[in-house]
């Protein structure tokens, strides 16, 4: 058994709101271990930057609070330890890239000071030093002529070339996990393809963990080892890439599959999974996704499944591989209403 | 049935770059440099590219929400580059646009219904009975007549795009212009959305000219599709040609570069290197050659022609004719 860097144990992460309270994250379970790359799958507001926001305790400035449950790092919990220890840890242990490069660089600085701020501070190097470090760091992520662009301003670098900065930060001091928050999303293919191959082949050299949070199914194939589909702030479904994919068993990640169009094989018609995705302030009462779920039994409609492993790495929560409560009269229900 | 509805003759674009003081250069950013294509009734032309390489452009010039520089758009005979707002004006309720925004794309202070009777107003439709029109309108996209009275806010993504395609079919358009329709959208929403499209192309008879950055999707709508690059058209081809044998070498690397959701697939990668350049100081001669991967001399030189390789499939590349055969 491999160790594992983070583990992430029924993770809650609730908003207080004039509407009442909304539980953004609500359960949510997981594990990556060294140099593997854990895909976070789910539509906007499934709760999966907000699983991320909480891992880095980024959510001071919101009224967002962590509710309940343990983040593992390292055998310490995140939850528990105080601002000034997190702060030892972030950016230096745990480092993130967001999603938009355009606005998570600050626009008044130059590149290198930037880059050489984490790094004096983690580790207290000289300002020479950390100089030829962030230097180092971007020749690292194939950035050319690093000697100039320590000199430049956000503006003047182009989308990929700052995301690319934005990775050189966050591998700036060697981290253990890289949480990529939609790295590629705002970026156009051929350079998505350029950013996806250089933090692969970091990952491999580094032995980075790399927890991916995104939306889209290619990046997860192409990336990932393990996956966690995420509806409605709960874990839906965990299992390796392959099972994901060969072999979904909750009927959402199956319904997503379907959905998209795939080069090379062509339909009439794609099927759609109906309705839409639920508010996080008006979620259903039993299993979130009963809904729009083609299977739903009366069950789904007032009793949310547990997270059940199927096999040794293939958990769902979904009451269609569960043993229904005996209790519940009418097992088999019509899925009209 | 080939039947031409519209023609796009070298349009281009300019876009000026103020000028510094005292200085007599006049300088540009070519936002579309001679793009010539047609579309045929009934048919979907998609127009692909990364960002930056003039594709909306393209589209809000065919709308006339953009003046043309250079060129002519021909609708149903009809030369329209030259005419005025006021001449323009009857002939819009035969071509309409989708947006890519549905947040930003419906007024927030109106309510649906005058959202859709807006057009009907301004083109003198269905007077006396719009209500029922609204209705009717709302029914063909998958709403119902309870959401009339409702404001854009109340309604989600999928919802407001649906509802910007009924606006775009209020007056019976014959030809509807979408800018990035579904990009905006969630990966289940996107094929609600794209299947309504079709269902209403074969209902209406609708032609599309669909602009699009996710291949994917493209190939999936798409009965011909053009590939732009920096302002250009590079490869114009059937959907099955050019997703089969792309001929230009910059097609190959983006189809190659699109995430395939199969982890038991591994392929070869064409991974381009470089940015995009800007399109205010293109490169001479080919504009793709600073990021070919086969690039020779004569590309630095020599601007390629866009020609007819075989029947249909139009590629702008000296070597084309090479690459399709390694």
């Amino acid at each position: 058994m491999e160790e594992k860097v983070l583990q992430v144990r029924n993770l809650q992460t609730h908003f207080t709101s004039d509407a009442g309270v909304v539980k953004a994250v609500d359960g949510v379970s997981f594990e990556v271990g060294k140099g593997e790359t854990l895909g976070i799958v789910g539509e906007s507001g499934s709760g999966k930057s907000v699983t991320s926001l909480s891992i880095m305790r980024l959510l001071k400035d919101t009224p967002g609070k962590i509710a309940g449950g343990e983040i593992f790092y390292e055998g310490r919990d995140l939850t528990k330890i105080s601002e000034r220890e997190m702060r030892k840890i972030r950016g230096n242990e745990i480092a993130m890239i967001f999603q938009e490069p355009m606005t998570s660089l600050n626009p008044v600085y130059k590149i290198g000071r930037q880059l050489e701020e984490s790094i004096i501070l983690h580790m207290k190097l000289s300002k020479k030093a950390a100089r030829e470090r962030s230097i180092q760091m971007l020749t690292a992520v194939g950035i050319s002529r690093p000697e100039k662009i320590v000199f430049e301003f956000p503006h003047q670098l182009s989308g990929g070339m700052r995301q690319r900065v934005m990775i050189a930060m966050a591998m700036a001091c060697n981290p253990k996990v890289l949480i990529a928050d939609e790295p590629t999303t705002a970026l156009d293919v051929t350079i998505q393809a350029q950013i996806l191959e250089l933090m692969k082949s970091l990952t491999t050299t580094t032995d980075t963990a790399i927890l991916l949070i995104t939306h889209d199914l290619g990046v997860v194939a192409e990336m990932c080892d393990r996956v966690v589909v995420m509806y409605g702030g709960r874990a839906v479904e965990e299992s390796d890439v392959v099972s994901i994919f060969t072999n979904p068993k909750h009927p959402y990640t199956q319904g997503l599959l379907e959905s998209i169009p795939k080069i090379g094989d062509r339909v009439e018609r794609l099927s759609s999974i109906p309705g839409n995705v639920p508010i996080p302030a008006h979620m259903p009462m039993g299993c979130k996704f009963a809904p729009r779920c083609p299977h739903a039994m009366d069950v789904c409609w007032d009793k949310e499944p547990s997270f059940d492993k199927l096999t040794d790495n293939h958990s769902v929560r979904c009451w269609l591989y569960e043993e229904v409560p005996t209790d519940e009269p009418n097992l088999v229900g019509s899925s009209e209403r | 049935m080939n039947q031409t509805l519209l023609e796009v003759q070298n349009v281009k674009k300019y876009f000026p770059i103020p000028s510094k003081l005292f200085s007599r250069k006049k300088e540009f950013v070519k936002a579309v440099d001679g793009v010539s294509f047609t579309v045929n009734k009934g048919e979907t032309l998609s127009i692909v590219g990364e960002s930056g390489c003039g594709k909306s452009t393209t589209g809000r010039m065919i709308m006339k929400l953009l003046d043309i520089t250079e060129g002519k758009v021909i609708f149903e005979g009809q030369d329209i580059t030259d005419m005025t707002d006021d001449q323009i004006r009857p002939l819009r309720k035969e071509f309409q646009m989708v947006f890519q925004d549905p947040y930003a794309s419906l007024n927030p202070r109106l309510t649906i219904k005058e959202i859709l009777e807006e057009p009907l107003i301004v083109h003198n439709f269905n007077k006396g009975n719009r209500n029922q029109r609204v209705t009717e309108l709302l029914e063909v996209v998958g709403l119902n007549k309870y959401h009339a009275d409702r404001y854009p806010h109340e309604f989600s993504g999928g919802q407001r795009q649906r509802i910007g395609i009924a606006r775009a079919l209020a007056v019976n358009p014959k030809l509807i212009i979408a800018d990035e329709p579904v990009s905006a959208l969630d990966v289940s929403i996107q094929s609600q959305v794209l299947n309504l499209m079709k269902d209403l192309q074969e209902e209406f008879g609708l032609t599309y000219v669909f602009i699009a950055h996710d291949l994917s999707v493209v190939e999936h709508i798409s009965d011909r599709v053009g590939v732009m690059y920096l302002g250009r058209l590079v490869e114009l081809a059937t959907r099955d040609e050019l997703f089969g044998k792309p001929l230009h070498p910059y097609t190959k690397a983006l189809l190659s570069a699109v995430p395939i959701p199969d982890p038991t697939v591994k392929r070869e990668r064409i991974i381009l290197k470089g940015d995009i350049p800007s399109p205010a100081n293109p490169p001479p001669g080919c504009t793709f050659h600073t990021r070919c991967p086969f690039a020779q001399e004569t590309c630095k030189i020599q601007v390629p022609e866009f020609r007819e390789l075989e029947s249909g499939h139009y590629v702008a590349c000296h070597y084309a004719e090479e690459l399709e055969i390694n």
